[in-house]
């Protein structure tokens, strides 16, 4: 079963970034496939749907089960009969949704599902059911028994949806599975086997690329075959260690944070690997390092991060190497060695950049202040931090694979996912991607109020006027929320409100100990939550009894973020599902987007301009980050691709 | 991507455990440029090629199928640590050598991949072409199997043999070019006449076909193969064109520059065999061919084929001798440098010239070769937008995008958003507006002299010409013709031998009248009246011939000097009456009389004239300063004299239907300026010369955005 499935193991040749004139044609086809009258047909399949529900609701258990499987014959052959029985498919789907695990899909989730089913990126408001709306498109694409894979945010989460939509899939002929971290790889063939795979994008991802090392000569289909003919007992024990099915449909939650915000994260197989040589060089470098004292030998510039060796340090460097082994007689060599030990002694700090924990180097995530056990820096510069902290040498890893989210997703033949904020990056999804976003709109009307903003000249003024707002609302009795941008942000928040005798939650890279039970209390009578923006992300803020009535939660953004996705996903916390609700932002001209991304006069002009002007400029210190980072991975994208097919003689990635 | 020199990559594991060499079927020529070595891969299926420098082609000949990429690459390192090629730069060069399909490895290629980098190299050729419209090729045929059949004839040529008898032709032509100068400048003047352009392109591309198998012969003859023979659409006129890129791989430079001049040896040589036969006939068809070949094979090559500013031969040649490949390329990233360098101060910057003495090279062909582009596509273009009007318009407007908007909005973006310049922006925008500043603020600023000259001629104020009132016959010149004369002297003398009858016919029947009259005395007073009446009318009569008689003899108006070109040969001849016979010209007061076309009215009018200044055709080392300027009111069409009209040689445009030539085409002012007599011009009546306005200084860059206009108008009626 395994193994004659793993003939058709295969992947979809993504295509070339379009470039220049062809760019321009793309972007405005991309426009045409997102524009909001896409969401038309989509909606009459719906009505057709929900007008076949009496008759679904009439049959029996065994009769829809029957109607489901001759459903499910006509997709499996595909083509036109797929589509016209799209609707009363959906209508029996949902049906069976309503008698195997009680949930009735709304019209709004029917429509969702069928933005899925055609490839959209569906931009759906938190708590609308992403996880139902998953479901329904997944049994679609089950039917046709290629991999379908679902991919979600964490191990829990893969584990409770696949547990929780099961009777589903299972009533309506589908088979479904779930892949996890700790899983060995009997059970992750399993998993993968299965129609509708539950599964994390690291995992997946780490799955294809030990597959693909595992096949080495035999990823292109033709050579698969002749092999499988020419040396058929070999080739098949090959072909049966593979886990993965092959890459076709696959259906993402929180699309934005994976094929955005981590696009670029690229994901290692490595496996250490002794360098005594790399090790004898550090060690000598950092000797070297200790000859040369800093402006007379090099020079550190701190805002670049680098180091620059004087004449002066040049000449010391030469004469200490006169002695030593051939890869210190070259200059540039030298210079790169000694430069690297040199940056580990003034440029990586403890306690900032890393952390030594338990005789081990571990990586801090600036941005987050989390600690990132599992990354390493590059070659070399691990070892010379570590020889510089004095603790034993980790082998240098040897990378086998890798690969970026982003590379990987490009390699579905089908790609659909959801998410609460697309529309800033709709762009970006369209053109690496080719994913046009589609907005759904919510079940009931969101009745957010949206206060009008704040600007200040000075970060203090902002904090005093958001304590003071904070306070107000405190007093009505509603729970307040409160997102900053940076850890140091939300503990400086904390001391103010401290100071002022007020009782808070707060939650950040450091204390994140309750995070999901913090975020989802959040919605209690009287509760002040700080919280940085990325927090608790995908648990919902459930209200407290009664105060809906008092006008739901407050959220205050204290800043704004690099993308205006981040913005969104904080002030979307309130008034969520047709809950009452409000949110406001406060900024100031000393906020970082705003020094970072505005011209110095423009930045004065933010505290002092009207509001409409002030909002304007923020908006468009907000709109260069986003294009900035957006050309960042555009670039990585266009490198990525460039090796991919310089390296062709190489398989892998 | 990471910078090349590094050491080590992220990405080396892909190709770390691979075992993979150069196709076997690559050839390595070694080639010294300059003094230093290098490594050219020639694959001898695509005829490309591939150059590496000694530090790459160690790392590159080290691959083998027994050992992996790693294993070579450590071998390199521990051999040359300084200059083996990091992990990133051999990345590059795999990834490069794999492009050009030159890397064989032991797995299935990738097919797919294969017509995916032939698809992308044709869409390249076909976007190159057509960016390159001006240059378009068309290949047509392989001409590599006719080379070889033709070799044993024209084989033997190619050496010693051919050099002497190429040396005797041309060093013989040329003896005769300088026996016949004179003729030779002569014919000049008709080459480019209407009649003669088909033949010049008949001839231009016989010769250039010629000058194509010259090249491709003298490849052939060294083992390059040519395997391309086709058109080339220069400036939309076809021509032959042969790809001899094989000679690149030669090893030896006379053998590659010779090839280089391959076309032009071939058609020196024509040229010389076109000079007998032009100085052995006589005028005629074989006799304009001949020199329309003598012509374009000399001067046509010389001027475009050797010259280096240009991509043709030259180039190619220069570019071989200096050492330098990809010169033009190579220039313009050496100015490039030299501007990130040296001006903005980006600080980790390399010079794509390897000593001084390139660096100079490149950077002195980088300024002459744009320089000299500028010029030549300015003029092609003007002459494009002369003949075509659309053409020139749409040709007009997509240089402008291509050659100002363009790099304009490439400086601006590279000036805001090069990574590069990340640390040096604020300083690297001051010194670009800076430039700016300073190589336009002389043109937009400084008043520089705003002048616009005019043609005109010199006239006496006090001119009388000299007209016989009567006809007759000029019986003598009494005074003679240059002399001083006096109001009423007589110049001329004519008889008339049928006045002196009338008047005596006049007198006898007057002298009848009388008598008759007195007869009435003695009676018939009735018949009186009509008598006096008829004698009344004979004395009008006769005052009149007696008039007549003396115009006879033609007087001067006025005080001159007494002109009449050719006066002698009229002697004795029948001059009917009113014939123009010369001029009596006071030499003492001149005027200039200029003629002011429409397109310089605006700034006669618009500004004040302070003064102007004359210099005289044939007398240009003096000119004279004239004030108190007339400008005749009211446009005129005739030109006070023929010489200043097209058809006399002047430079106003006058109507092809007007055989005088005193029409002009377009209406025009006069503008008159009363001339000293003393001076140090010598005045003469009818001289020509111009008339130089100089009006109020004006910046440059106005005064060209005006002349730019007026040309518009002029041309395209804006």
């Amino acid at each position: 079963m395994v193994t004659a499935a793993s003939t058709e193991w295969s992947w979809k040749k993504a295509e070339p970034l379009p470039e220049g004139l062809d760019l321009s044609v793309h972007n405005v086809l991309g426009r045409w496939r997102r524009r909001p009258g896409c969401r038309r047909p989509l909606e009459k399949t719906t009505e057709a749907a929900l007008a076949a529900a009496p008759e679904m609701e009439s049959l029996r258990d065994h009769d829809l089960q029957q109607r489901l499987l001759e459903y499910r014959g006509h997709f499996r052959r595909g083509g036109d009969a797929a589509t016209a029985f799209l609707a009363p498919a959906l209508a029996a789907i949902r049906e069976a949704a309503r008698r195997t695990v009680h949930l009735h899909p709304f019209p709004v989730q029917i429509v969702g599902a069928l933005a899925l089913h055609h490839g959209y990126l569906a931009e759906m408001a938190t708590g609308e059911g992403k996880t139902l709306t998953a479901g329904l498109a997944a049994v679609l694409a089950g039917w046709t028994q290629r991999p379908v894979h679902i991919v979600t945010a964490n191990d829990y989460l893969v584990e409770r949806d696949a547990t929780w939509l099961e009777p589903l899939y299972t009533f309506a002929g589908v088979r479904v599975g779930h892949v996890t971290g700790g899983m060995a790889p009997p059970d992750r063939r399993r998993g993968y086997a299965a129609d509708v795979t539950y599964v994390t994008a690291r995992e997946v991802l780490a799955d294809f690329l030990r597959d693909r090392l595992l096949l080495d000569t035999l990823a292109d289909p033709t050579q698969r075959r002749i092999r499988s003919l020419v040396q058929p007992v070999v080739t098949q024990r090959r072909l049966s260690q593979l886990v993965l099915r092959g890459l076709h449909t696959a259906i993402i939650d929180e699309a934005d944070s994976l094929l955005i915000d981590e696009a670029v994260t690229p994901l290692i197989i490595s496996r250490p690997v002794p360098n005594p040589r790399l090790r004898d060089a550090t060690l000598q470098a950092r000797h070297l390092a200790g000859l040369l004292a800093p402006d007379l030998h090099y020079r550190v510039n701190l805002r670049y991060r680098e180091i620059e060796l004087t004449p002066g340090g040049e000449a010391v460097v030469a004469e200490a190497c006169r002695d030593l082994p051939a890869v210190w007689k070259g200059r540039d060599r030298r210079h790169e060695l000694v430069r690297q030990a040199l940056s580990a002694r003034e440029l990586f700090l403890a306690g900032r950049q890393y952390i030594v924990d338990q005789g081990k180097i571990v990586i801090v995530d600036e941005g987050t202040g989390r600690p990132q056990p599992m990354r390493t820096w590059q070659q070399g510069l691990h070892q010379a931090i570590e020889a510089k902290e004095g603790v034993p040498f980790t082998d240098p890893s040897e990378t086998a694979a890798r690969m970026s989210f982003q590379r990987f997703f490009r390699l579905f033949h089908r790609l659909s996912g959801m998410t609460g904020t697309a529309l800033e990056a709709a762009t970006e999804f369209w053109q690496i991607y080719g994913l046009p976003v589609l907005r759904i709109p919510t079940h009931r009307p969101c009745i957010r109020t949206r206060l009008p903003d704040r600007f200040f000249p000075t970060a203090t003024a902002k904090w005093e006027a958001v304590v003071e707002g904070i306070r107000a609302v405190h007093a009505t009795g509603r729970p307040v929320l409160v997102g900053t941008r940076t850890v140091a942000a939300s503990e400086r928040l904390a001391r103010f409100l401290e100071a002022h005798g007020l009782e808070f939650r707060l939650l950040n890279a450091v204390h994140h100990a309750d995070e999901a039970t913090t975020i989802a209390m959040a919605g209690e009578n009287r509760r002040i939550t700080i919280a940085t923006n990325m927090a608790g992300r995908g648990t919902d803020i459930r209200l407290g009894k009664g105060v809906d009535a008092l006008g739901g939660l407050h959220v205050i953004a204290t800043e704004r973020h690099e993308s205006g996705r981040v913005d969104r996903q904080l002030m979307g916390r309130a008034a969520r599902q047709g809950d009452p609700g409000s949110a406001q932002l406060f900024a100031s001209a000393e906020d970082d987007i705003v020094r970072r991304y505005l011209p110095q006069p423009a930045q004065s002009m933010v505290g002092t301009a009207p509001a409409p002007v002030a909002g304007a400029l923020v908006a468009r210190a907000q709109a260069k980050a986003q294009s900035i980072a957006f050309r960042q991975r555009q670039q990585v994208l266009r490198s990525d691709t460039w090796l991919e097919e310089s390296l062709a003689f190489a398989p892998g990635s | 991507m990471a910078r090349p020199n590094e050491t080590f990559s992220e990405s080396w594991h892909r190709v770390a455990s691979q075992r993979i060499a150069l196709s076997p079927g690559v050839r390595v020529r070694r080639q010294t440029f300059r003094g230093e070595r290098f490594y050219v891969l020639e694959d001898p299926l695509s005829n490309q090629f591939f150059r590496l420098r000694p530090a790459a082609y160690e790392f590159i000949a080290r691959l083998r199928r027994d050992r992996t990429v790693d294993e070579a690459w450590q071998e390199c390192l521990e051999r040359f640590p300084d200059e083996a090629p990091g992990q990133e730069a051999a990345l590059r060069l795999l990834g490069q050598l794999y492009q050009a399909n030159l890397l064989h490895y032991d797995r299935a290629t990738d097919t797919d991949a294969l017509f995916q980098r032939y698809k992308k190299r044709t869409q390249r050729e076909l976007k190159s072409r057509l960016t390159n419209i001006m240059f378009f090729r068309i290949p047509l045929v392989d001409p590599d199997r006719f080379l070889v059949w033709a070799m044993p004839i024209v084989g033997p040529f190619l050496g010693r043999l051919g050099a002497l008898i190429w040396l005797a032709v041309v060093g013989l032509g040329l003896k005769t070019v300088a026996e016949n100068w004179n003729a030779v400048l002569d014919q000049y003047q008709g080459v480019l006449a209407p009649g003669n352009l088909p033949f010049l392109y008949l001839a231009l591309i016989a010769l250039k076909t010629l000058h194509e198998l010259g090249h491709a012969f003298l490849c052939r003859r060294f083992g390059g193969e040519v395997h391309t023979l086709g058109v080339l659409f220069m400036i939309f006129t076809p021509v032959p064109y042969v790809d001899v890129t094989s000679s690149w791989g030669f090893r030896a430079r006379w053998q590659r520059v010779v090839v280089g001049l391959g076309g032009m040896i071939v058609e020196l040589f024509v040229a010389g065999i076109a000079v007998f036969v032009w100085a052995n006939t006589g005028p005629g068809t074989v006799h304009g061919v001949a020199y329309n070949v003598m012509f374009i094979a000399s001067v046509s090559t010389l001027l475009f084929n050797l010259n280096p500013l240009l991509r043709f031969d030259g180039y190619y040649i220069l570019s071989d001798l200096l050492g330098i490949p990809n010169l033009a390329q190579l220039a313009n990233r050496q100015l490039r440098h030299v501007f990130e360098h040296h001006l903005f101060g980006v600080k980790p910057a390399q010079s794509p010239a390897r000593t001084g003495t390139e660096a100079t090279w490149l950077f002195t062909y980088g300024i002459t070769s744009g320089a000299y582009r500028l010029f030549v596509f300015g003029g092609i273009l003007l002459a494009i937008a002369d003949r075509y009007l659309l053409l020139g318009i749409i040709m007009l407007a997509t240089c402008a995008v291509a050659w100002v908007a363009t790099p304009l909005v490439n400086l601006v973006r590279y000036l805001g958003a090069s990574p590069k310049l990340d640390r040096v922006r604020p300083r690297a925008i001051a010194v670009v507006v800076g430039l700016a500043v300073v190589v336009i603020a002389p043109f937009a600023i400084i008043p520089f002299p705003n002048t616009f000259t005019a043609i005109g001629i010199i006239q006496a104020v006090d001119r009388a010409r000299v007209v016989t009132e009567t006809a007759g016959l000029l019986e003598r010149v009494v005074t003679d013709v240059r002399q001083p004369v006096r109001k009423d002297d007589v110049l001329l003398e004519l008889t008339n031998p049928e006045l002196d009858h009338a008047l005596d016919a006049t007198r006898a029947a007057l002298a009848e009248v009388d008598a008759r009259l007195r007869q009435t005395l003695t009676g018939q007073i009735a018949n009186r009246q009509p008598l006096e009446a008829r004698r009344a009318v004979l004395a009008d009569q006769k005052a009149r011939l007696e008039q007549q008689i003396a115009d006879l003899r033609v007087p001067a108006r006025i005080d001159g000097v007494w002109s009449a070109p050719g006066i002698q040969e009229l002697v004795g001849r029948w001059l009917p009456r009113g014939s123009p016979l010369g001029l009596v010209l006071n030499p003492n007061r001149f005027e200039f009389v200029a003629v002011v076309q429409q397109a310089d009215a605006d700034r006669l009018f618009r500004t004040e004239l302070a003064s102007a200044q004359i210099r005289l055709h044939g007398q240009t080392a003096d000119s004279l300063n004239v004030e108190h300027l007339r400008i005749v009111p009211g446009d005129s069409r005739i030109l006070p004299t023929p010489i200043l009209g097209w058809l006399g040689g002047g430079d106003i445009p006058t109507e092809k239907e007007d055989r005088e030539g005193r029409r002009t085409s377009e209406p025009f002012f006069e503008v008159r300026a009363t001339l000293p007599a003393e001076g140090p011009l010598k005045l003469a009546d009818g001289q020509s010369g111009r008339m130089r306005f100089r009006l109020p200084p004006q910046p440059l860059l106005q005064q060209g955005w005006r002349r730019l206009r007026q040309l518009l108008q002029q041309r395209y009626q804006w």
